[in-house]
């Protein structure tokens, strides 16, 4: 192993064969001899690899720049029509992860550490007791000091925003090419096939709606494209091309109502947009309900036009729940909340995506979400200290800004983990780099420690209880430091092994109807 | 073979003289030439230009020839769509796929027209409340695509997926040539081309000229013996069939279609495409569909977000000051007063 | 008590729909029903009389006051519209519809650029009454009164002011009203301002239970249009009345029993079957029963 700027020795492992070449490319030298990500991808771990990680930071300075290229971000987002509210959130998410990363800044994490990584909190206790072992007895020989008081290993840690030691990725300027999908389909279809035949970009991040993944999704399979969504969403893409890493039902639900039937019973009422995140959310939310000892009493699923609810108030006033499941989705339903606190409804509710995505919470008067509760991923009143100081460098980059979502935190992390692996492969190649990212990765995301799965190329997150009271002050009552996305692995999805390039409904899953009870 | 030529120059349509028809004959050659110049990307971008026409050249037929606005011609374009992907994404690895579903689909497209047709035509409903009628037959069959996102929601093999939307729907092929790229482009060019010509010879034949009556009395010429309830039916029919026509060539170029192909702001594109080039002209329409298109993608790529409200002063403009359509108004006026034409145009024959 | 509960939270139901019906309506009954212009900036207008009210709002003036000031702003812009635009188009329905659709789109997308995607909201007034099991917002049981006083001012307008003689002189006949004195230009100005103002105004009193966005207008388009079709232009007033008690008739059962989604459909189809049924609309067959009675009387 050397210290040579030769590419062909950079990780210190024989070049495997050609069956791990990037297809369709012209492979050059350079690129043959990374065949090794490909090893490594596939587990075979060599001894010098770990070394060559650690050593990777200065490897990166001494290599020399691929041309002056730039590094190309595609990004395709609503920035006018319907969703331009979260859209615009997440260009300005984007466009901060991408000045930080041409600063040379970078989050803290790496790959192949695990769920959890560097941030995780630990206990520790400022006296342990000391144990010696005679012979199968383990005879406590000290005590130790109280036995209630733990501390916690790393503090909150702030500084997880670290120096890259790179400028940009590679040496490379990143360059953000940011489209307008004006929330039309076909368009986005158009931009996404100009940004991938015709910008050629290195990385697309794209998509807030379901549609809007499913519209290019057939185009990035056609070229191969890397493809991040960072998005909230219903769960089931496998696809070898495609990277979610927005949370999940499993990730949210099960925890939300959890919290709800231990604090106000067992009978839930579920409203839910009359579309596909609403229609399967709410089967989740049914199905998986009994196992936590709550059942659904009623589901009703209102059309995205509905603005008028007395008559849904009307029929939840008649069922007498427990507890609400509000799934409401867009700008004609989020009318349910005012209207309903006018009504005098009084029902505590529960949602996976009021909050953090749409900020209902600034936007209408209170008590309209009084006692609504969420698990949620990341929303801007996270009180950790490195939230505290990710705010305020977007507030300081962007100070007209009303809220933070999660989908924008999503795609802030997402860009600073594609430049980490970018630096670990020593090229943006695409083939090349989602072998990279099947390492699996942990990063310090705004929201805590964020795991990238290598088989399934879902995230595991950080997922705190949100409450909402009268006033619209939120508070966190409770946190799951790392949920994994598991259903897919239920599901047998190893895209590492079986590439796929499909989207799995909770139908596929035999499970799913086991302990639905039967009402 | 000279009575179709007869036809094809005829009067209602722009462009009679002999360098008219040079001029077109030359630039079919150019179109079907240029591509070698043009990266894949940029022949099938242009493939989704030309794709809207027929949409549009049935919706100038049925309103700028028989004079009723029809405001949900969208909804046989996601018909035709949705159904030739049930079709033919139930017949994958059958190479006859494609045709199969492109037939049914247009097939379904008819028939959803007819019967839709009948109780509007047959009912003798008032020619301004159709467009709302039509509008509403959309927001009912988005409304009820919208919602089938639960897996029971599939015929066959193929699920109709709600919002998400239908994915992976074939693409089209002939035999074991599937038609993508710049294939795709020369598939869709020669229907366009075939479509306006055909459509053209229409409006200049016998039952083109009935059809020119209705629009401007439809009580005279039912007068005159002529049952025009069944003639209406036909032009809608015939309306929703270029319209899914337009549906399928969408479907076969980007795979993937969802209810919001039905929706409102789609439904208003076609009435935005033919009311700006002219509605009484399938030139006009032709034009400006591909110019309208081509300004509302390349706005929106460059970053634009003021693309939906440039489009909405050109409507304002145009229906200020070129009533009758920009083409068609330039094709009147031109040869009469040359440049100055464009001069005080608005104070021109009222539309 | 609770079947009693019951009957009246439904007649509560019957009651809002049918007045979230009218009052969407409004404006359109004027523009539409006695002008003929088929005005796709329908929604437009009712978004910004809600965006009046709540700039309004926010600045301390009084919610009652925020709902006039809406009337009249949107009654000025009606009138400047008016005068520039649409009076090119009496007797072009069609070139209308699509004026007014660009029209619709220059606001809403200016509206987005220039306000950003939503204005801060404003509270719903008013507490809520409890009955059994149900509760029923005050605010809305005011605002279906106040579509109840509306409907009857401008039917009195229409019947019994001078200006409504002029003004339904010179739908039937301007040629005749000119010649009478009547000037009709002034006229079709004050009309068309008086429908944007009505929009405004609804808009306004929708404004507290709806999200204040851009877009908001589009939620208003479909059941106003149909709500004027159905009610037909023999007498657009008691049409419109009509046309959405029937339609609210038809919609609260269904949507009491099946859900939001069956009811909205039922309403489409039931709008769908309506116009085949009756193509002049309801108003024509009210009108018809009116004379068979006075023939009998």
């Amino acid at each position: 192993m050397t210290d040579q700027p030769r590419q062909d020795r950079q990780f210190g492992v024989e070049p495997k064969p050609e069956s791990f070449e990037a297809s369709g490319t012209s492979a050059t030298d350079r690129r043959k001899a990374l065949k090794l990500m490909g090893a490594a991808g596939a587990g075979a771990l060599a001894p010098g690899f770990g070394a060559t990680y650690l050593r990777g930071f200065e490897y990166t300075r001494s290599v020399q720049a691929q041309g002056s290229s730039p590094v190309k971000v595609g990004f395709i987002e609503d920035e006018s029509g319907n969703l331009s509210v979260y859209g615009i959130q997440k260009l300005h998410a984007a466009q901060l992860a991408v000045k930080e990363i041409n600063e040379g800044k970078t989050l803290k994490g790496g790959p192949d550490i695990g769920a959890g990584g560097l941030g995780t909190l630990g206990n520790v206790a400022k006296k342990p007791p000391t144990i010696s072992k005679e012979g199968v007895a383990l005879d406590v020989v000290d005590a130790g000091g109280d036995k209630s008081t733990t501390e916690v290993v790393f503090d909150e840690d702030a500084d997880v925003f670290i120096d890259s030691g790179d400028k940009g990725i590679l040496g490379r300027e990143v360059n953000l090419l940011s489209v307008d999908g004006q929330s039309n389909n076909a368009l986005w279809q158009q931009l996404a096939r100009r940004l991938i035949q015709q910008d050629k970009v290195d990385v697309l991040v794209a998509g807030f709606a379901s549609a809007e993944r499913e519209a290019i999704r057939p185009i990035v399979d056609q070229f191969k494209q890397l493809y991040f969504y960072t998005n909230q969403y219903e769960g089931g893409v496998a696809d070898a091309n495609t990277f979610c890493t927005g949370p999940v039902c499993e990730q949210q639900v099960i925890p939300v109502v959890q919290y709800m039937v231990e604090k106000f019973g067992p009978r839930g009422y579920t409203l839910a947009a009359d579309y596909n995140f609403g229609q399967l959310t709410a089967a989740w939310t049914k199905a998986f309900a009994p196992l936590v000892g709550g059942q659904i009493i009623a589901e009703e699923f209102v059309p995205l036009s509905v603005s008028e609810f007395s008559q849904v108030i009307a029929r939840v006033q008649q069922a007498k729940p427990d507890w609400v499941m509000t799934l409401l989705v867009g700008q004609n339903q989020q009318n349910y909340y005012p209207q309903a606190a006018a009504a005098g409804l009084k029902f505590p509710m529960a949602s996976t995506v009021n909050m953090a995505q749409g900020y209902e919470h600034k936007r209408f008067k209170p008590p309209s979400l009084a006692n609504m509760h969420n698990a949620i991923q990341y929303q801007l009143e996270v009180p950790t200290a490195r939230n505290r100081a990710f705010v305020k460098r977007w507030m300081t980059m962007f100070p007209e800004d009303p809220y933070i979502g999660e989908m924008a935190q999503n795609t802030y992390f997402t860009i600073h983990l594609y430049a980490k692996a970018a630096r670990l492969a020593g090229t943006t190649d695409q083939a090349t780099l989602k072998k990279a990212l099947e390492l699996g990765w942990s990063i310090e995301a705004p929201e805590g420690s964020v795991f990238l799965e290598p088989g399934t190329h879902h995230c595991a997150h950080y997922i705190r209880l949100a409450v909402c009271d009268e006033n619209h002050n939120v508070k966190f009552v409770r946190d799951w430091p790392s949920i994994q996305a598991w259903w897919l692995q239920r599901l047998g999805v190893n895209l590492i092994r079986h590439p796929e390039y499909k989207q799995y409904t909770p139908d596929e899953d035999p499970y799913f109807k086991m302990f639905l009870k039967k009402s | 073979m000279s009575h179709l030529l007869k036809l094809l120059t005829g009067p209602e349509d722009i462009g009679r003289s002999r360098w008219f028809w040079a001029a077109f004959v030359a630039v079919c050659v150019f179109l079907f030439v240029y591509p070698f110049w043009l990266s894949e990307f940029e022949a099938t971008n242009n493939a989704y230009y030309l794709l809207n026409v027929p949409i549009a050249l049935g919706l100038a037929l049925l309103w700028g020839y028989c004079g009723i606005l029809s405001f949900g011609q969208v909804a046989y374009f996601g018909v035709a769509g949705y159904v030739y992907g049930i079709v033919s994404g139930n017949m994958i690895g059958n190479a006859a796929g494609p045709i199969v579903g492109s037939l049914c689909g247009l097939a379904v497209c008819a028939l959803t027209a007819a019967i839709f047709g009948y109780f509007v035509f047959y009912g003798r409903v008032q020619n301004w409340i159709v467009p709302i009628l039509t509008l509403v037959l959309t927001l009912l069959l988005e409304t009820f695509l919208g919602q089938t996102a639960g897996y029971q929601w599939r015929v066959g093999t193929v699920q109709l997926g709600g919002y998400n939307g239908m994915t992976g729907i074939p693409a089209f092929q002939v035999g074991q040539l599937v038609v993508t790229g710049y294939s795709f482009y020369y598939y869709v060019l020669i229907i366009v081309v075939v479509g306006y010509l055909s459509l053209r010879v229409l409006v200049n034949s016998q039952y083109g000229k009935v059809m020119l009556a209705i629009r401007e009395d439809p009580i005279r010429t039912e007068l005159l013996g002529y049952d025009i309830r069944a003639r209406q039916l036909v032009v809608f029919v015939i309306a929703a069939v270029f319209a899914g026509i337009s549906g399928l060539l969408y479907v076969q170029w980007g795979n993937y279609i969802t209810p919001s192909q039905v929706g409102l702001l789609q439904a208003s594109l076609p009435v935005i495409w033919v009311a700006v080039g002219g509605r009484e002209s399938l030139l006009a329409v032709l034009l400006s569909t591909c110019a309208l298109n081509w300004l509302n993608y390349t706005l929106s790529s460059e970053g634009y977000q003021y693309a939906l409200i440039i489009i909405g002063v050109l409507l304002v403009t145009v229906m200020l000051f070129f009533p009758d359509g920009i083409i068609v108004t330039l094709a009147r006026e031109l040869p009469k007063r040359g440049w100055r034409a464009l001069v005080g145009l608005h104070k021109g024959k009222a539309g | 008590m609770d079947s009693f509960a019951t009957i009246v939270s439904i007649l509560y139901q019957f009651a809002t729909n049918g007045a979230f019906l009218l009052l969407s309506a409004l404006g359109l009954i004027v523009i539409l029903g006695m002008m003929n212009i088929i005005n796709l900036a329908h929604g437009e207008l009712m978004m910004m009389g809600a965006y009046t009210a709540s700039i309004a709002w926010h600045r301390g003036v009084p919610f009652w006051l925020c709902a006039i000031l809406a009337f009249l702003v949107v009654a000025l812009f009606g009138a400047l519209l008016e005068r520039t635009i649409v009076r090119r188009f009496y007797g072009r329905e069609l070139g209308a519809l699509v004026v007014t659709w660009g029209i619709s789109l220059i606001l809403s997308q200016g509206a987005l650029t220039v306000f950003g995607p939503f204005l801060p909201a404003i509270p719903i007034p008013g507490g809520s009454i409890a009955l059994g099991q149900y509760s029923f917002s005050v605010y809305w049981l005011t605002v279906i009164a106040l579509a109840c006083v509306l409907i009857a001012g401008l039917w009195a307008l229409y019947n019994y002011t001078t200006f409504g003689l002029q003004a339904r002189a010179a739908m039937q006949n301007p040629a005749m009203a000119r010649a009478l004195g009547v000037d009709t230009g002034r006229v079709y100005m004050l009309t068309f301002s008086l429908g944007a103002g009505l929009a405004g105004f609804s808009g306004a009193l929708f404004a507290p239970t709806v999200s204040i966005a851009p877009f908001m207008g589009q939620q208003f388009v479909a059941p106003a249009f149909i709500t004027v079709v159905v009610g037909g232009a023999t007498n657009v007033i008691i049409g419109a009345l009509g046309s959405s008690l029937l339609l609210s008739l038809i919609k609260t059962p269904i949507g009491f029993v099946f859900g939001a989604f069956v009811g909205t459909v039922a309403l489409l189809l039931a709008a769908l079957v309506i116009i085949r049924l009756m193509p002049d609309g309801v108003s024509a067959v009210l009108q018809r029963l009116i004379d068979r009675r006075n023939r009998f009387a």
